[in-house]
């Protein structure tokens, strides 16, 4: 299967303080402070899941809509990959 | 085949250690380390040893296993030399041997340390020795070493250093005048009217001190709290260049303290009445703790 998401081996740290993750590139010293569906974005990337699998997870956790959660999801995705902290293969 | 356990460095221990590495002798001291001559005032740390030369003539240099070496300039003022053996010396030797120094002083309760950090100047000594007021004996005044050998908690090892005030604080907190610093400092050495503790004791609170117009306590939660450590003002320059540790070393460091230890702020006025306050919150929060954690049956 294609286009599966997946944090970046080596590239980051991560740790959980209270309901919050902090993540930091490696490369560039960014932090990225994750919260609410951020947080669960962050979670669902485990190399299980291409982008339209993890919107649909998203949509039943939050009960929402898949089509209008997807471009905010989207560019949170982007974001991070932006960043060099996940990819798809 | 079962490998060998090996128990973490006991605290008492650590402490030990740490008495034993801080040993004075009288002994040549190198004017630089490696390839580097230390400036004046500035200190130098190399291959696990450390070096500082002061303007004033003074000479300091450890090497671990082996104490610190002083050399004394003529006339050389022991007021002085007290405040760099406790200060940058013994920071240095703490970091060298994996402690943690913090800019802190702090107060023991229910078998447990409740430290105040923040700028210089920001009333660090003056808060925590004001305590007293409410029976809270000092832990520390202005470093607290942080001992992270035991995964499972964080612990405060008691202060190195005397309390020292200005006359002002003297009477804001009670606290009882014993001499004068000297080496210009215009503060005195004191003893804090409710004692102090001598013991290792597990970290149960750091408060950041602010300026506000009211007194104010604010709870930090999740990676607010990892935001502070990064804060220029908590940075440990010696913890930082003994250990070398890399981002990610960092990272985890900043993440064991974050997550492992819980934080507030406290805003207050720097005046009398907001002094007063602002001890009564600080008293409050923190017998509110023990009763929290004796309702949680820890």
């Amino acid at each position: 299967m294609k286009g599966l998401l997946r944090k970046v081996p080596g590239k980051l740290s991560e740790t959980a303080i209270d309901d919050e993750i902090v993540v930091m590139s490696l490369d560039s010293g960014d932090f990225f402070s994750l919260t609410g569906t951020g947080r669960s974005t962050w979670l669902l990337i485990d190399g299980s899941r291409d982008r339209a699998a993890l919107i649909a997870a998203l949509a039943t956790e939050y009960a929402a809509d898949a089509a209008l959660i997807a471009p905010e999801i989207e560019a949170f995705l982007d974001e991070l990959g932006a960043a060099g902290l996940i990819e798809s293969g | 085949m079962l490998a060998a356990m090996t128990e973490p460095r006991s605290p008492r221990q650590t402490m030990e250690l740490i008495a034993r590495e801080t040993r004075l002798r009288d002994a040549p001291v190198p004017l630089g380390l490696g390839e580097r001559t230390a400036a004046p005032d500035r200190w130098l740390l190399h291959g696990g040893e450390f070096l500082l030369r002061t303007a004033s003539g003074f000479g300091f240099h450890y090497q671990p296993g082996a104490g610190i070496a002083v050399e004394r300039p003529d006339g050389a003022d022991p007021a002085e030399e007290a405040l760099w053996i406790k200060g940058s010396v013994y920071a240095a030797v703490a970091s060298i041997n994996g402690l943690v120094p913090l800019h802190a002083s702090a107060v023991a309760h229910a078998g447990h340390v409740f430290a105040f950090t923040g700028p210089a100047g920001m009333g660090k000594s003056t808060l925590a020795a004001g305590l007293a007021r409410h029976g809270l004996p000092l832990f520390c005044d202005d470093t607290l070493l942080l001992d992270l050998a035991d995964p499972a908690r964080i612990v405060g090892l008691p202060g190195h250093k005397r309390l020292k005030l200005t006359a002002e604080a003297l009477a804001l907190t009670g606290a009882i005048a014993e001499a004068e610093v000297g080496a210009d400092t215009a503060k005195f050495y004191a003893r804090p009217a409710a004692g102090e503790c001598t013991e290792p004791l597990a970290l149960a609170l750091l408060v950041f001190l602010e300026d506000g117009e009211e007194p104010r306590w604010e709870d930090l939660r999740g990676a607010a709290r990892f935001a502070r450590l990064e804060d220029d003002h908590y940075t440990q320059a010696l913890y930082l260049a003994a250990q070398r540790p890399d981002r990610a070393e960092l990272f985890a460091l900043r993440a064991r303290i974050a997550g492992q230890l819980p934080m507030a702020r406290l805003v207050r006025p720097r005046s009398a009445e907001g002094f007063a306050a602002s001890l009564d919150l600080a008293a409050e929060r923190i017998r509110g703790w023990s009763i929290e954690q004796q309702g949680a049956g820890v």
